[in-house]
């Protein structure tokens, strides 16, 4: 190829008109993009600026008379005016306007002459008309063609003097696929079972077992998620964070099930409007929730509603439909048929959403749904069946232990007759009964060195429960000093007699605890009248708190008591009112420190607060156990075993025995203790997997009263509505219209935009599709659709592509599966010269595109190059290195920091990164990943020194290069170029040729050396990152390794898709 | 793909320009990387997409001290005597004419004009106001124009600083420096053509946000790339440990090698990009740290910017990180200076802030000016919006303090093009409305890119069907008052 002969051609192709083969000047293709950007501002669609009442996207009025002249006549240069005009030089009469700045070229009026020339004929905007499926061509090579794609490449091929290229190698297609089906490499045994694998079909059963996998649900996923503008964090103001997740899981499900497209729109724009919808379906709707909201405190909140609804409208507009209709916010649209008026209409559906225009900085704002997790899920199910199992187990031991009961109830009954009164419980470690106060001091009859002291107000009562009481008036307490600890780790129990002067007391009757160091101590608590403890190390982190499920009545002695069997967890911690053990909902579960604390036990409060005004204590008492329930029962004399103890077992009726004999398990029968314990623990656990509770922003729209009216908006200005009409929901009119018996709301709109008749639902999907596997849509502007957007390549190629998804159920799978079983994908993407002469672009597939990789999957390709790669699907977003301070230094008041997850979480799949949109991961950031505050329908795919500077430096790929390494150090494989064919096996799906081994093996002999010469730096490289390094390897070799590894990563061929 | 995107591809200039130098190495899809061009025809004024000036520049790079939160025009700069009679009064119905205020004071019952409770004092040829916490940029009155008319839509952070760096208040566009980088390019090609440096102020700091450097629909290899107080001062610029720079070099040479290989088996022209970026990344992990390195900056220079000159993450220090830059031709270099959201407390904070910035500020200039610099370079000195006369929560004897104002403001520029000496812009005794020639923050813009010699409306990227522009769909208008 000489060089001057390629800058011709290169010229020639861009300059000349594209006037291709026998062709002539197409309306759609060559004119309408001209009249769009140089005329419609003042000649289309938008009335208000309009000129001269003369609109250049209606055939009718370009044709028509105009007061003897008219703006065009077919086939008459002459008589066009819109011709002299585009020729005339006098600023005056020249088309476009010089204020315009929008000159015409040569090569644009010589198009106009051609077209004017051959009779002016219209067309009708092509992605705007009905969607049919055109017939496929005749394919001029039937050997090379495989399916219908084929037809329509080849002939754009033929008509550029183009053949298609020989189909890649195997190893290459292997490759291709994997990375474009999942993002991530084929590991050289996938490859080699493929290489093996002679079947007819073996391409095929590659393609099905790749679209069935995780990794296509994740591939799939990240674009969607750029559509969606998904992120982990609120984008405005301090950008705070919310946990979208679920719905990106949603995602993740639906992809992988293979959800038809229709539903997955629907569900995503609708889902909460179904009837009787789901979880899911909720979760799905958040869609529309993933905007950007504000949580400033001096913004104006209706503005910024307003905002959300805009983006709403945008964001289904681009993403369904390919229409720029957020242009009509402020004025009709300049270009395609959208007026202001129908803006609104279609505004109006979202104009109804409950959620406000100031939103938190603290997680999800409402509306929201509650969602399981599947780590929730499943911790729950094995909850639930460890539960039944210990079930069992104990019913086993109710057998078991029949025989001891009989044995015990005998033996009580002998000693029944000289027992008239229960046993006082054992373990009393401080006992206050409060009769009797001597200047203020009262004795603790059990800790005779105890100090307990009357303050302030609080006084003693006669006539209590027991003799005298204490009854607490205003500020009054009685302080205890020399009170020891109660430890957390060991079993202890507490409890009075208390006597509220209402039901709904809140408080804590008694209470040892530090409020000033985050509430350690414990305390005997009132909440709104129901009876409770706290346990305390740090408030709320570390920490049991229990409510009983029931009020105590007022104005009556009534006993409380807790027991806590020092398991730290709420499961062991017990609530008694008059010696029924409640029910209770636990507001804290975990315990794993100290409790003692330097403050005394005062009764009428804790140190300083919670004071019990009006409350009447007695009988205060401490164990150094967990008392039974018996023992409880025994205190607040509610005992009912001590009388049938009394009774002969023949004497006993069945219900009595079953009494005795439960009392006997649950008290005294060690082994079925245990099992309860450990069954109580599992109740504990599954109580609080209901309480942490995460949840997923949904959309749901106001109550039928409360519905906003739609107003036009003066210039867009959320303050300037134009309340002379009102704008019910409608559908702009050059679509086809809503189904009658769609309802006029987001869900009638959601299926309005997945009815078949829609021309552009199904031509857009399409030719997203095509993007993802091709790297380049047949249409470059996949969220325009409209006539200032990108004629597409093969117009009747996405035609029929789109028809195919429509008509064969929305089936993407299938889509997609179609397209990487055409001949055109199976091309060998080698560029030659006739390549370059004709299409250097490769906009018409002469040739397989090369390209690099997506930022996400070329970290993750190092990482499962590596084997460092950590599969699990789905689940919160985790946060991998990243250099340090990055947040601080742009967050509000230095208020947001990252914190760097360790383990397993640095290594996941960089789609799960956790995405902080207004300060995002910077090594994905460098690799054009967007940051996702509004919705992205294309990358860009950059080439810059920051790309080369991340993989070679960044922490996480100097890791993977060491580990890399490891794996190809520990393979067996003993030669250098063994140990190079392996590693380049997992990098690039082939053994490394001379070349590559002659240059590597000569940078690994000088490299060792300069390791071995200075022993520091190998141990340095190799302590870069979390994990450690095999201590079993050689120093020096690993360090060697680990930079050919690094070399091997940083290959353009390990980069690209090829 | 109609002719007409084609050309926006493979722009003619870019084919002419080939045509001129040769094609054979570079290949075709390199036409799409416009940096390599650059190099194609080092005598063009621009290196970036753009074909050429559209006028003839008056300078060829910008520095922009931005001042985030919301620097308060009243306390530095926008002084009229008779605030101090109007001190402790209502402000007028007549004045506030019905316009919106912001969540925090709206709720307020009175609001109370406070005067500055600084002195101030007329300065240079022209006779401007400037408040005795600003000594040193009074004292360069005479080589500045202060736009005392400058005004925003926008009354809260966020939008604010989005619509002024990126021309909308919605997020989604670029900012202006990655605008100039990819119409402009860089004349340097060891660093980044747009660098951004924030300091951290002493007062209540509003979030920054990656999108006010970001790139928007452009290209993202034009976001602005950050220079760092800590760490390295490029992200990943330092080799791994144990790595040396002639370890790095075989490394290079090493894959450089199979990339050429793959080149030839490829054929895919991309691939010699792809090796002239790992070069250049290689130059920048020297350019980068020889340019952060203020060893061979003399005393006098140091003194120049003040106390805080060599202490790394101080406004001075970036100040004198910029000049450096812009010495080696870098076209836009931006700092954040934070701690300007003076709510409460006014008085004593805002004097804390001057106290940081004033002087290395005034420096820079005088900086550039003695070194021949000032001629071809703008400095453009501002925050996002200022700050109301009345006073938010409790005035009293010494203490007070402001809620957001975007209806007037001022800013200052300086440099190549920009009229030195100079004032602009009229604002009523309250510093509330404009009387006299308003500037709104695109119009500004506009008027910066003139004195690049961009016409802003020319200077245009198609995305979602519109041509779009640094200085938005209003109608923005270049000041030619403000220019020499």
């Amino acid at each position: 190829m000489g060089k001057s002969h390629t800058i011709l051609a290169v010229l020639s192709f861009s300059l000349s008109v594209p006037v291709v083969g026998k062709e002539s000047v197409s309306f759609n293709r060559d004119i309408r993009p001209i009249l769009s950007s140089k005329c419609f501002h003042c000649h289309g669609p938008s009335e208000k600026s309009r000129k001269a009442k003369l609109r250049l996207d209606l055939q009718q009025s370009a044709l028509a008379d105009r007061d003897g002249t008219r703006a065009i006549v077919p086939g008459k240069l002459d008589e066009s005016e819109l011709w002299h005009r585009i020729l005339s030089d006098d600023p005056e009469e020249m088309m476009p306007p010089p204020e315009s700045k929008k000159p015409m070229t040569k090569q644009e009026i010589e198009l106009f002459r051609q077209w004017l020339k051959d009779g002016a004929e219209w067309e009708r905007h092509w992605s705007f008309g009905a969607l049919e499926k055109p017939s496929v061509p005749e394919v001029g090579d039937p050997a090379w063609s495989r399916n219908p794609i084929d037809g329509f490449v080849h002939r754009s091929l033929r008509n550029r003097g183009l053949k298609p290229s020989p189909e890649a190698d195997r190893r290459t297609l292997a490759r291709r696929l994997h990375l474009d089906l999942t993002g991530l490499p084929p590991t050289p045994s996938e490859v080699k079972a493929f290489l093996d694998d002679k079947s007819p079909d073996a391409y095929e059963k590659l393609v099905d077992r790749l679209l069935a996998s995780d990794g296509y649900a994740e591939r799939m996923t990240l674009v969607w998620m750029d559509a969606a503008r998904y992120g982990d964090t609120s984008v405005f103001h301090d950008d705070g964070p919310r946990t979208m997740w679920p719905w990106r899981d949603w995602v993740l499900d639906a992809y992988k099930n293979n959800m038809p497209f229709d539903q997955f729109t629907v569900e995503q724009l609708a889902g909460d409007l179904l009837p009787e919808s789901t979880v899911e379906q909720k979760i799905a709707s958040g869609f529309n929730r993933n905007h950007a909201t504000t949580d400033e405190g001096g913004v104006i909140a209706e503005e910024f509603r307003v905002e959300y609804v805009v983006d709403r409208v945008k964001t289904t507009a681009n993403v369904w439909m390919g229409l720029t209709m957020e242009c009509a916010q402020c004025h009709s649209h300049m270009y395609d048929p959208i007026s202001q008026e129908e803006y609104y209409r279609f505004y109006a559906f979202y104009n109804n959403n409950a959620d406000p225009g100031m939103q938190t900085r603290r997680g999800n704002q409402a509306p929201v749904v509650n969602v399981q997790s599947a780590d929730q899920r499943k911790r729950k199910e094995e909850l639930e069946k460890r539960d039944a199992e210990i079930s069992k187990k104990q019913e086993a031991r109710r057998k078991e232990a029949r025989k001891a009961f009989d044995e015990w109830t005998d033996e009580q009954f002998l000693n029944a007759g000289e027992k008239k009164t229960p046993v006082a419980p054992a373990g009393l470690v401080s006992h206050l009964p409060l009769d009797g106060f001597e200047k203020n001091l009262t004795p603790d009859l059990v800790r005779k060195d105890s100090e307990c002291r009357l303050h302030g107000k609080a006084k003693p009562v006669g006539g209590a429960k027991f003799n005298g009481g204490l009854k607490i008036e205003g500020n009054g307490y009685l302080e205890v000093k020399g009170f020891k600890d109660p430890q957390w780790n060991k079993p202890f129990s507490y409890g009075c007699w208390v006597k509220t002067p209402n039901g709904n007391q809140n408080g804590a009757v008694f209470a040892k605890m530090d409020e000033g160091n985050s509430y350690r101590g414990f305390d005997l608590w009132f909440q709104n009248g129901k009876p409770g403890a706290h346990i305390i190390h740090k408030w709320q982190d570390n920490a049991v708190k229990v409510v009983g499920k029931k009020k105590v009545a007022a104005k009556k002695w009534q006993h409380l008591f807790i027991t806590y069997d020092g398991s730290g967890r709420a499961a062991g911690t017990r609530v008694y009112l008059n010696g029924e053990k409640l029910d209770h909902t636990v507001e804290a579960d975990g315990l794993t420190a100290t409790i003692a604390t330097d403050k005394p036990l005062r009764l009428g409060r804790r140190f300083g607060t919670s004071i019990v005004n009006g409350v009447e204590i007695d009988d205060v008492r401490f164990y150094d156990r967990e008392l039974t329930s018996i023992e409880v029962q025994s205190l607040s004399g509610s005992d009912q075993i001590t009388p049938l103890l009394a009774i002969s077992a023949s004497d006993r009726t069945p219900e009595q025995t079953k009494v005795l004999f439960d009392h006997y398990l649950h008290s005294l029968d060690k082994p079925f203790r245990e099992l309860g314990k450990e069954r109580d623990k599992i109740g504990g656990e599954l109580a609080s997997l209901g309480k942490t509770k995460i949840t997923s922003m949904i959309m749901a729209d106001n109550p039928a009263n409360k519905m906003r009216k739609t107003y036009l908006l003066m210039r867009g200005q959320y303050s300037s509505p134009d309340k002379t009409k009102e704008f019910l929901p409608d559908t702009p009119a050059f679509l086809p219209p809503m189904k009658e018996d769609l309802p006029k709301t987001r869900l009638g709109l959601a299926k309005w935009i997945v009815d078949p008749k829609h021309p552009l639902t199904a031509r857009v999907a399409a030719n997203r599709h095509w993007q993802t596997i091709f790297g380049r849509g047949l249409s470059n502007t996949p969220s325009d659709f409209g006539s200032q957007g990108s004629w597409p390549t093969h117009p009747d190629l996405i035609n029929w592509l789109a028809a195919d998804f429509r008509d064969n159920g929305w089936n993407v799978k299938r889509a997609i599966r179609q397209m990487v079983t055409s001949a055109t994908y199976r091309q060998s993407s080698v560029t030659r010269a006739e390549h370059l002469e004709k299409d250097p672009v490769n906009l018409y597939h002469a040739r397989a595109p090369r390209f690099r990789m997506m930022g996400e999957f070329v970290r993750d390709n190092a990482l499962a190059i590596s084997g460092l790669l950590k599969r699990d699907f789905g689940g919160a977003g985790v946060k991998p290195y990243q250099p340090p301070g990055l947040w601080v230094e742009v967050s509000l008041s230095g208020g947001r920091k990252f914190i760097r997850d360790k383990g397993e979480k640095l290594y996941r799949r960089s789609m799960y990164t956790y995405w902080k949109r207004s300060a995002p991961q910077p090594a994905l950031m460098a690799f054009d990943t967007p940051t996702r505050e509004v919705c992205v329908l294309q990358r860009q795919r950059t080439n810059t020194p920051m790309q080369a500077l991340v993989t070679l430096n960044d922490e996480q790929f100097v890791e993977a290069a060491r580990h890399f390494a490891r794996r190809i150090l520990t393979s067996g494989a003993q030669t250098f170029s063994d140990r190079l064919n392996f590693a380049f096996e997992w990098a690039t799906s082939r053994p490394a040729d001379q070349l590559r081994i002659e240059v590597l093996q000569k940078f690994h002999d000088e490299q060792s050396k300069v390791f071995r010469d200075d022993p520091k730096r190998a141990e340095d490289l190799l302590s870069v990152g979390e994990s450690p390094r095999d201590a079993k390897l050689d120093p020096y070799e690993h360090a060697t390794w680990t930079l050919l590894a690094s070399m091997i990563l940083n290959l353009d061929e390990t980069l690209n898709r090829e | 793909m109609s002719n007409l995107e084609i050309q926006q591809i493979l722009s003619r200039r870019k084919l002419l320009q080939l045509g001129a130098r040769g094609f054979g190495a570079l290949g075709a899809a390199s036409l799409l990387n416009p940096s390599l061009f650059a190099e194609a025809n080092p005598s063009s004024p621009f290196q970036g997409t753009l074909a050429g000036p559209h006028f003839k520049p008056a300078a060829k790079r910008i520095i922009y001290l931005f001042f985030s939160g919301g620097p308060s025009h009243i306390d530095m700069y926008d002084y009229h005597p008779e605030m101090r009679k109007n001190h402790g009064i209502e402000l007028p119905d007549s004045i506030r004419n019905g316009q919106r205020i912001t969540g925090m004071t709206s709720g307020q019952k009175s609001f109370p004009c406070v005067a500055p409770m600084f002195d101030f004092s007329r300065h240079g040829k022209n006779g401007s106001w400037f408040s005795e916490i600003i000594p040193n940029i009074a004292s360069i009155a005479d080589e500045i124009t202060l736009v005392k008319s400058v005004h925003t839509e926008a009354i809260n952070h966020d939008p604010a600083i989005t619509a002024i760096n990126t021309g909308v208040q919605q997020p989604g566009k670029p900012s202006m420096g990655a605008w100039l980088d990819w119409g402009m390019g860089s004349p340097n090609k060891n660093l980044p053509g747009y660098v951004v440096m924030i300091s951290k102020g002493r007062g209540q700091s509003q979030a920054l946000y990656d999108r006010l450097w970001g790139s928007g629909f452009l290209p993202s290899k034009h976001q602005g790339v950050k220079f760092r107080s800590a760490g390295d001062p490029v992200l990943y610029l330092s080799n791994p440990k144990g790595v040396s720079r002639d370890m790095r070099r075989s490394m290079l040479d090493g894959i450089a090698k199979i990339n050429q290989a793959k080149k030839k088996e490829s054929g895919d022209p991309e691939i010699d990009a792809r090796i002239a970026q790992y070069e250049m990344a290689y130059r920048m992990q020297t350019s980068v740290p020889e340019l952060v390195d203020l060893k061979d900056e003399p005393k006098h220079v140091l003194d120049l910017y003040g106390k805080d000159a060599m202490r790394k993450g101080s406004f001075a220090h970036n100040c004198l990180i910029a000049r450096r830059l812009s010495e080696r031709g870098v076209p836009f270099v931006q700092l954040f200076h934070r701690g300007w959201d003076q709510h409460g407390s006014l008085p004593s904070k805002i004097r804390q802030q001057c106290e940081d910035v004033d002087q290395p500020a005034a420096a820079l200039v005088r900086d550039l000016k003695q070194r021949g610099l000032l001629k071809d370079t703008i400095v453009i000195c501002g925050g996002e919006f200022g700050r109301t006369i009345y006073s938010q929560g409790k005035l009293t004897k010494d203490n007070h303090g402001r809620d957001h104002h975007g209806r007037c403001f001022s800013m200052w520029l300086a440099g190549g093009g920009i009229k030195a000496g100079f004032e602009y812009g009229k604002t009523d005794d309250f510093a509330y409305n404009i009387v006299e020639n308003p500037v709104h923050v695109n119009d500004l813009n506009a008027t910066v890119l003139q004195c690049l010699g961009i016409d802003h409306e020319r200077f245009t990227y198609r995305y979602l069907g519109l041509d779009q522009r640094l200085t938005g769909v209003e109608h923005p208008k270049v000041i030619p008052e403000l220019l020499a």
